[in-house]
């Protein structure tokens, strides 16, 4: 304030200094005011002008308010608002939040299915039961829990969790179900998952785990196709999930900035497992190991050929070889080959998958032990209209709930030959199906099977299912 | 008279279908009924908001839609989160028709085949900041060797981070880049997860967990250009839709190029919730809107992009190489500047950034 005053005098001196040394004439100081005065008009006449441009530029588009500076009495106001929010942040938290220890993710999957079967079945429901050509069923209900045990801020080496609960039905089939573990172990990443895409990546889980054997039996229920599974999942028991170690990686990887697209020119797999199933020690003193390679074609995301993949897997088995519940053989043969090829090329994409089993069986006739090679084709050809599988789309910024709403039309064929020695044992599935993704975790699936066995003296049947797949 | 017998009512009737048609077929190749624009990110928390150019200011204003009213022709405005990289995605997939780029993903892009024309450039200038956590030791760059340095890669800010390390005679492997994108760098910062970062720095500096280490005030080497594209099949098909499109972002310019309308952009800006209404007032501080909101495919465009081609090159951030005889298609703007009487309304500035002398 001193210093403004300050000024303001020196000003004031300086004018009347420069008035004092020029001493104008009335004359000359009344031309000085009416020249000040006809400025004075011009600008008014400007700033006139200029208003109406002004105001309508603005108010087409929007309103701005009139500069307001803040009283003590607003600035408390808003202090109080923050204390008020802050408090209630602290009261929902307490009183109406969830709280884990460690930050979790919780998920699910569900499945709601309506069939429709021509011969009738009786498979799946309480005995005694008569046939039926259609049912309602839930074929899946899971929840998962997920997150990190340590959380490696700088550079992503975490230490993660999965436990994964599933519902099963009851066999043979009661009013109750089997709520069962399926995933549970631990997974570390042992290099940077934060450095950037060009960096390749490994982890180590150990636990309950999927096998990393092919393409089928890691592809979860949201990315598969088809309703049911290939039939050698099953029949391999390459389904079931199995404890143990499995280191996963790969190396080389190809990267292309422009569209954030990685392909790893070169990924493995390898492990140690019980070999004996989920839920169980191991059934022998023999351990199970599996080796997987993949090659991606290293080409930019805007190639033709990008996301081609091919891939082998080796699982060497021990399993104990029974005559009746005597143990026969506690190192026998459960071996599983597999190839593998894939291409995804939004809109249109295939896959390709040979599977062979080679399993030790005691032969009760010649009283010794067999070895027995089943064998497995799975193709499938697919065709997307919409931007399900597209980054980009999926991550769009929106104000609503929205998402790429995408149909899916699809080809199978899935052959299965349990005994490559023996005749007329075939069973292939040839599924046509279509899939609507209408919400980010939710579709409808309608496929059509038909099965055609070998055996002349089983008929071929037809069944179609109609199913929505929902997550959270 | 004669009897009208089937096949001259079916010549009738296929006369007349294509006499009612040909005219609706001949509008039909040159209006599309939805044009789309891709924007290389969004604002906080996933809001379909765009910031800091005249491209903004054109969304928010509904610039394009006013544009397109008249024809029953509708917008569609996409953000991507993820960037430039998205944007790329997006359009090798058939599902853009316009965008905005950075330099890096468009020369990216275009190194492995994405066939578009720029079309009119769009934000140049600024100052840049290079921002550590608040308790950093650090004095000079040369101290964060081997530390951590965030960047969104794959998106111009890449580009740009090289260029400051080659200005003070570093490369990429002197250091630890990790990849981040920016809410994350700014988290990563207050955390100390990260040893730094080039972002706007005054909402840190408030907030209390970040500093400048060093500010590059005006380098139009360091600086890049901004471009926007259409896709060559849509500009073959409707090019009287291009040109709309660039009249309505000239106009837009124009608007936002207006010293008057200065403060109305920064708070229009500042809905994305990215930089605050303060950091634009701050970073805009020394420069005229016209300047950074031409625009222009002048000399200085052209050069800055060959060099953020030879860059990237350098960089080994493209495989190959990337030609700009083809690429820039400067008639739209051309003939909107003229319609719209603006052809001497921004400057040119030459290849070094300076104002070409007329």
């Amino acid at each position: 304030m001193q210093s403004s005053k300050q000024w303001l005098g020196a000003g004031l001196l300086a004018l009347a200094g420069a008035a004092h040394a020029a001493q104008p004439s009335n004359e000359e100081l009344q031309q000085q005011i009416q020249a000040l005065q006809k400025a004075v008009d011009a600008l008014k006449q400007q700033l006139q002008e200029r208003s109406p441009t002004l105001s309508s530029a603005s108010t087409e588009t929007i309103a701005i308010p009139p500069a307001e500076i803040a009283t003590k009495s607003d600035v408390e106001g808003l202090r109080t608002d923050l204390e008020n929010y802050k408090y209630d942040q602290q009261r929902n938290r307490e009183t109406k939040t969830a709280l884990a220890t460690r930050g979790t993710t919780i998920g699910g999957t569900i499945q709601t299915r309506a069939t429709a079967q021509s011969p009738s079945v009786t498979t799946g429901s309480s005995t005694p039961a008569n046939g039926r050509s259609s049912s309602f069923d839930i074929p899946l209900a899971s929840i998962f829990f997920s997150g990190s045990l340590y959380r490696d801020y700088a550079e992503g080496r975490n230490l993660d969790y999965r436990i994964q609960l599933g519902y099963a039905p009851q066999s043979p089939a009661a009013n109750n179900s089997n709520f069962n573990l399926q995933d549970a172990y631990l997974r570390y990443s042992p290099l940077p998952t934060k450095t950037g895409l060009e960096d390749p990546k490994l982890t180590i889980t150990f636990g309950q785990q999927l096998l990393p054997f092919g393409l089928e039996v890691q592809t979860g229920e949201d990315l598969r196709p088809t309703i049911k599974s290939a039939q050698f999942l099953t029949t391999t028991g390459l389904v079931n999930r199995q404890i143990g170690a499995i280191v996963q990686g790969d190396l080389e990887p190809y990267v292309d900035y422009g569209f954030n697209y990685r392909a790893p020119l070169f990924q493995y797999a390898f492990g140690v497992v019980n070999g004996s199933g989920p839920n169980k020690s191991d059934d022998n003193n023999a351990k199970d190991w599996i080796a997987r390679v993949a090659f991606t074609l290293p080409v930019d995301y805007y190639s033709l050929f990008r996301e081609l993949k091919i891939g082998g897997t080796y699982y060497k088995g021990a399993k104990n070889v029974l005559n009746g519940t005597t143990i026969v053989d506690s190192g026998g043969k459960g071996d599983r080959y597999g190839i593998d090829l894939y291409y995804n090329h939004s809109p249109f994409g295939a896959t390709y998958e040979y599977v062979q089993g080679r399993d030790d069986t005691y032969n009760a006739v010649t009283k010794k032990i067999d070895t027995i090679t089943s064998r497995s084709h799975t193709a499938t050809l697919f065709y997307t209209w919409g931007e399900q599988w597209l980054a980009s789309s999926k991550s769009q910024a929106k104000f609503d709930d929205w998402w790429p709403k995408s149909y899916q039309l699809f080809t199978r064929w899935d052959q299965w030959d349990p005994n490559k020695d023996a005749a007329n044992d075939k069973i292939t599935i040839s599924t046509l199906g279509f899939n609507v993704f209408f919400a980010e975790t939710t579709k409808f699936q309608l496929n059509l099977n038909h099965y055609a066995y070998e055996n002349p003296t089983i008929k071929s049947a037809n069944e179609l299912l109609a199913q929505f797949q929902f997550g959270f | 008279m004669e009897t009208l017998n089937l096949k001259s009512v079916m010549l009738g009737v296929l006369a007349l279908a294509v006499t009612a048609f040909a005219p609706l077929a001949a509008q039909a190749e040159d209006k599309p009924t939805l044009i789309r624009f891709a924007y290389p990110g969004a604002g906080t928390g996933g809001r379909p908001q765009a910031d800091s150019s005249f491209i903004a200011t054109a969304h928010l204003q509904g610039a394009l839609e006013q544009e397109f009213k008249n024809d029953g022709i509708k917008v569609q405005w996409t953000f991507f989160p993820g960037a430039g990289p998205s944007v790329n995605e997006s359009f090798a997939n058939g599902l853009v028709d316009f965008a905005f780029h950075g330099d890096l993903p468009l020369i990216v892009g275009r190194s492995t085949g994405l066939k578009h024309k720029i079309i009119f450039g769009a934000s140049r200038f600024g100052n840049l900041y290079f921002v550590v956590p608040a308790d950093s030791t650090a004095k000079t760059l040369a101290d964060l060797k081997g530390k951590r340095i965030a960047t969104f890669k794959g998106t111009a800010g890449q580009l740009q981070l090289g260029r400051v390390f080659e200005k003070y005679g570093f490369t990429e492997k002197d250091f630890k880049v990790v990849n981040l994108d920016t809410d994350t760098t700014k988290a990563s910062l207050a955390t100390k997860d990260i040893d730094g970062a080039i972002i706007s720095p005054f909402d840190l500096q408030s907030r209390g967990v970040a500093k400048i280490l060093f500010e590059i005030p005006r380098d139009p080497k360091v600086t890049s250009v901004g471009s926007v594209w259409v896709s060559e099949e849509f500009e073959k098909k409707y090019p009287s839709s291009v040109q709309k499109v660039v009249n309505a972002f000239v106009r837009a310019a124009a608007w936002t190029s207006d010293e008057k309308n200065r403060d109305t952009n920064f708070k229009l800006w500042a809905q994305s919730g990215n930089i605050s209404y303060i950091d634009f007032q701050k970073t805009w501080n020394g420069y005229t809107m016209k300047e950074r909101n031409t625009p222009l495919l002048d000399d200085y465009y052209r050069f800055t992009l060959q060099k953020a081609v030879d860059e990237s090159r350098r960089f080994k951030l493209i495989r190959r190489d990337v030609s700009l005889d083809g690429w820039i298609e400067p008639k739209y703007l051309q003939t909107a500047l003229k319609e719209q009487h603006l052809e001497n309304y921004w400057d040119e500035y030459d290849a070094n950034g300076n104002i070409k002398k007329k």
